[in-house]
Order: C-alpha cells, then structure tokens, then sequence
C-alpha cells in the first residue's frame, strides 16, 4: 500500500522524534511519524500493579531481548560488554527513562582542541544552549541555578525534587570531603505542571509514571503535536529508506502489525530510532546510489559507538534510611571529577550520579549489585541491605573508536524478517582506569557518609541505557555522516536527530542533548528547507 | 523431574518445596520459603520469565540427579546440610541457571504479604498511594554554594 505523500517523515516517536514533530507541526510542513510499537495506557504500567519487582525483570525489563515484545527488536550482544537497553512505544525509551537531565558541559563540545582527543564537534554549548531551554521547558525540568560546576543558565520551570533524608546525608559528606554536588535537574513535575501532576515519589521512575508526572514525550511533545495535526502511525515498523538514483531520500518502506506492507512517500525522512536503531536501519537500506547502506559512502554508519561505562557502587548504613522513597535516580550529583587531570593517568572523566534502592525483590536480586547470598547468611544479609543503600553510580565519560560498532546480524532477525543488529563493543583502557578510580572515591564518599558496608561493581553489564555515535556529525564528510544540522552529507534530505549524531558522549546522561539537537535540527529545517513543503 | 513440556510433577514440587527450604530459610517464626507453600508460586512466577522458568526446569533436573541424592534414596532423604552442600554443586555446575533459579524464588518469596509484614515492607502497588516526603529544603545548598564556578572555558 502506498500512501499520500508526506512532506516530513520521521522515524521513531522518542526523545527526538516526538520533539522534532512538535517543532514542525502547524508551520506549513505535512509531518507523519512512524512507529513501531504503540501508545502504551499508563494504566499498564507495573507501578500500578502488586507485582511490578516482577514485571520489571519480565515484560518491563529495560533489555529488549529479556523483555520480548513483538514490537521489539532482538539485539545479539555476544560481542558485547554492554547490553543495549531501550523501549518501543509511543515516548521511545522517555517511557521507561529515570529522567535525569544533566546538560553537557562546554567542555565536552571541544575535546580535541582541549585534550587531544576523539574529535570537536560542529557546534558549541552555547549554540545548543537556547534549544536546551526550550527542551526544558517543554519537558518540564526540575532543578536550581547556581551549580559551580555549569554555566549560569536560565532558571528551570520547577524547583528541585526533594532530596531526602538519605539525599542530604550524602550531599554533607560531599561538603566536607570539599568535593562538588548538586541537585539532579529531573524531567519530573516537582510541582504539577502544564497540566500534569506532581511526583507523588512512589519510587520507580524508570517504569514508566502512571500519574504522568515524568517528562516523557507520549505526555509533553506528541499531545501539542498532534493537537496542530501531525500523523503519528504506530504498528509501523520501518524496514527500509527507500532513495532515488540521485541518493536523495524518496520514502520509507514499512510493515504494519497485520504484517502488510506499506510505502510511505515523503519529501524529506528524519531517523529517529536511537543509536542502534537508526543505523541497523541505514545499513539496510542499500540502494543503487547507496550500495553499503544509506548516506554509508565513508562506511561510518553504525561506527564510532559509544555507551556510557557505569560501574556502580552500593553504600549500606546501619540505620533505616527511606531509599525506595523518591525518584530513583538520581537525587544528587557530583561532577568533583568530571575534567582531564593528567595526574589521574586518563582522560575527560565522570559524574557521580545517587541512585536510590528498591523495593524488597529488588534489593535481594541485587538491585545495581550482586544479589543477597541465599542460605543460612540470607536474612541477616538482607537486613543489612534492605532499606538501607545508596548507590553512587560512576558513569564516565565513553571516547569513540570505529571497532565499537552497529552491524546487521546475518542470521538474526525480528519477527517481521528485518535483519537484527549486532554490537560489537570492548571497554577501552581509558574507560576502565577512569571506573577504577570513580570507584576508589566512590567508596571514600561513602564511608565518609557513614556507610558501614560497601560492594563496587567495576562494570555493569546491563547498563546501555544510552546509545551514541553510529552516524556522527561533522564538518568534513570524510569522517562524518551527518553536518552540524543533522543533515546527511549524502543526501540533503536525510536527517539524523538521535544520540547517533553525537561526536563524543560526554560524561552525563544523553536525553537532554538528544531533545536539543533535535529542535535544532527542526529549526533549521524551518528556516532553511521551505523547499521542503509541498505547499511551496 | 520436570515433563517436556517444562511442568513440574508432583514429586518435583515436593522436592522444591525442599530446597526452597533451604534457599530461604526459617527466620524470627516465620517458616522457610518451602514451608510457607511457596513452590506453587515459584512455579508461577517463572511461568512469567523464559529465562526463569528454563533455569527453574534445569535445576529441579539436576536436584532430582543428583549423585548424594541418588545414593541416599532421594533429594528427601538427604539431611538438611547434604542438601545445601547438594545446592552448592549445582551452584558450581550451572551458575547461570542457578541464579535465575534463585531469582525466581526471591521474587515469589518476597512479593508474599506474610514476608512484607515482617521486614515492615507496605504490600501493593506503588500507585496510586505514593509516599510522603519531605520538601526541598534549599538551606543545605549553603557550603556548596560558596565555591566558585569551576566549570571548564572552551573555545567557541
């Protein structure tokens, strides 16, 4: 089946795409967005149900392949350190996100001309800086201005989350080691806003908010896009970008949850499918004009991967401490430790992120650890954990290297036959040195804070919350996929807008960049490609 | 020994009910994962994981071969310590699939009301109910707040 022509098609309805859609909606484009799984009712969420410890290691697992909705896409890892975590639906993986939105920092735009590595991105903080604003305030972010570790920036729409008893305990011991911290900015109402509720603090932002009080974009961008008429088609499982003989994108190839097939004819594609999704999806898509997949003449799709290591380290106190009470990450951070220092034998460096702990399930099974030993040790090992942890997530700053990569697996496949993709990722030397040492502090922070026990886990495999890097942006097309407008450099109408475009990865979470470079991407698109639109 | 299509039989529950005895033990009055009737929940909620309920099946085949086992009569007959020393060769043997195992069994042991009420968990969903905390309190920004930016300059 082939439908009318579309003037904007995005691919995926997440961080990105839904901001992209909103930005475009009612400004003179036709935009249609594709998605692969659907709007899931809030109704549904596991924090809604007695057994949502189970659901969240079953049917609601942050790992596709543990998780096994139809809507998904099986990943191999077995060339892996790193799982890929990731969500499809309506919001993309905003639904199951913790929505911590720390920013990048100037820095982390400039590596190379500050540190001689990885390379500089096309764009700088402060060009990006206006759009995180508007990110914000679209998402709804929680947090206060005056962070000496940032730039001054624009107040936030809502005061911080409340930290907590167990958040001040933490952010005294900081003080006094004189090391840096700062309340999280939170995608999460701590007041209600733009008509959706307060955080009621149950405890299990990252499974989706049943009250709707988490920024994720099925509840902030995709309500006003689609109030100003943008198509959002859900069940609609991309398979291919289809391009003419001059390269240029003409469409996308889809399959329905009926399993038909559908052409879906567009005037410009935007791919919005997370840094694994998008270029599964280029690479599939090899054409007479694109033989080694979409815009992929360099062979830089799919390279250059990047994840964020974490290694994570559990503090436990004697005393009772309400830790599954409140947004479970992240409270506090600390970016003591966030800037090259040569002393410290690595480059760039990490952010302390303060995770809280779980309900009883999980602080059994481990939670972000080793789980509690069974037998005769069982109970009063439980008791010295339950209620009474706080995790001090190292999550340090990944640097690109082209044997970290995507690939199509040639055997593995989702169940509509679309070629599954392959990660193949190892932990650099840099990496691991950078997690030792968050780890050595990590555990200084921690007894400083009281804590009476410690358990580090140098790295966490199921930790690929974020994925970056596959289609990087850059000035020069021999070493990058897309410009500084998430333009193909191949193409004039393919756009790029999710984590794949970023050239490094920072030392923070991705969501807030993702969002930012996606308006902009949309705003250049406003006022550059009205040769876009149909109606022109 | 679990059937092919991965159901327990009878025997296979009463001798999980066993090692759920062993896995969580008695503690303050409360009786051990087994003796609370817990296996027909462990076989439920592994009913809700494929990787568990894989490992579940495994293992009950390795308890129900085991060497000490077989030599004794049955897992049954083996005194309370044999079985754990039984367990911890399987630990050894299978570590992967003895870990989901232990999964499943936290997980049906502790979603059960009677365990909530002794850690002093509150049972049910998070939501609608939430909890109470208290609000932000900007005072304890006061000796971070005194640091001077050290945010690092970069070239436009």
């Amino acid at each position: 089946m082939e439908h009318e022509r579309t003037d904007i098609l995005i691919i995926g309805s997440g961080a990105s795409g839904a901001a992209v859609a909103w930005r475009l909606a009612g400004s003179g484009f036709s935009v249609t967005c594709l998605e692969q799984g659907d709007w899931v009712s809030p109704g549904s969420y596991p924090n809604t149900s007695d057994d949502w410890e189970i659901r969240a290691r079953g049917d609601w697992h942050f790992d596709p392949n543990m998780r096994g909705w139809d809507v998904d896409y099986p990943v191999n890892v077995d060339e892996s350190c790193i799982d890929p975590l990731m969500f499809n639906a309506v919001g993309g993986s905003t639904i199951h996100y913790t929505a911590h939105v720390p920013r990048f920092h100037p820095s982390d735009f400039r590596v190379k001309s500050l540190d001689g590595v990885a390379d500089d991105w096309p764009l700088s903080y402060f060009d990006l800086e206006p759009y995180y604003d508007l990110n914000d305030e679209m998402m709804g972010c929680s947090g206060i201005n005056g962070d000496p570790a940032n730039p001054p920036r624009k107040a936030r729409p809502m005061p911080p989350v409340p930290i907590g008893d167990d958040g001040v305990r933490l952010a005294n011991a900081f003080d006094r080691l004189g090391w840096h911290w700062w309340p999280s900015d939170n995608y999460v109402n701590s007041v209600p806003y733009r008509g959706r509720l307060a955080c009621n603090f149950c405890g299990n932002t990252g499974l989706g908010c049943s009250r709707g009080a988490k920024g994720s974009t099925d509840v902030t961008y995709w309500p006003e896009a689609l109030a100003q008429g943008v198509t959002l088609r859900t069940g609609a499982r991309v398979s291919r970008v289809e391009s003419g003989p001059d390269g240029r994108a003409i469409g996308a190839t889809y399959i329905d949850s009926e399993g038909d097939d559908h052409f879906q004819p567009a005037n410009a594609v935007v791919l919005a499918m997370n840094g694994v999704g998008t270029p599964r999806i280029m690479l599939n898509s090899k054409s007479d004009a694109h033989p080694d997949g979409l815009c992929n003449g360099n062979g830089l799709v799919g390279k250059n991967l990047m994840f964020h290591p974490y290694a994570m380290v559990a503090g436990f106190f004697d005393d009772d401490l309400p830790t599954h009470q409140g947004i479970v990450g992240n409270m506090i951070m600390s970016q003591e430790f966030y800037e090259t220092d040569e002393r410290r034998g690595f480059v760039r460096g990490y952010t302390y992120q303060v995770i809280r702990s779980s309900g009883p399930v999980s602080t059994a099974s481990g939670f972000l650890g080793p789980p509690v030993p069974w037998g005769a040790n069982h109970h009063q090992e439980f008791a010295a954990r339950f209620g009474k942890s706080a995790t001090l997530a190292v999550i340090g700053e990944d640097l690109p290297e082209q044997h970290n990569r995507v690939e199509l697996d040639p055997d593995m496949t989702d169940s509509s036959g679309i070629p599954a993709p392959k990660v193949f990722y190892t932990l650099s030397e840099n990496s691991r040195m950078m997690l030792e040492e968050g780890v050595r502090n990590a555990e200084t922070l921690l007894r400083e804070a009281g804590a009476v026990g410690v358990i580090p886990v140098p790295l966490l495999k199921s930790s690929g919350w974020h994925l970056m890097g596959t289609a990087r942006m850059g000035t020069d097309p021999a070493n990058s996929v897309v410009n500084a407008w998430g333009q193909a450099h191949e193409a004039d109408n393919v756009f790029v807008v999710d984590g794949s475009v970023f050239v490094t990865s920072a030392a923070v979470n991705p969501t807030q960049t993702i969002g930012a470079l996606a308006l902009r991407t949309a705003d250049y698109i406003l006022r550059e490609r009205t040769d876009l639109a149909s109606a022109s | 020994m679990p059937d092919a299509e991965h159901n327990l039989t009878d025997a296979d529950r009463v001798a999980l009910a066993e090692v759920l005895n062993r896995i969580v033990p008695p503690v303050d009055g409360l009786e051990g994962a087994g003796d609370l009737g817990l296996a027909q929940r462990v076989d439920e909620v592994s009913r809700a994981i494929p990787s568990w309920r894989t490992s579940l099946v495994i293992v009950m085949d390795a308890v129900s071969l085991d060497p000490s086992a077989r030599a004794a009569g049955g897992w049954l007959a083996l005194e309370e310590d044999e079985q754990v020393l039984a367990l911890e060769a399987i630990e050894v043997n299978i570590p992967a699939h003895f870990a989901n195992f232990v999964s499943a069994v936290y997980a049906a042991y502790y979603t059960d009301s009677r365990v909530h009420k002794r850690i002093g968990w509150r049972s049910g969903a998070p939501q609608p109910a939430g909890w109470d905390m208290p609000p932000w309190d900007p005072s304890v920004l006061e000796t971070v707040s005194q640091r001077e930016p050290f945010w690092r300059e970069a070239p436009e």
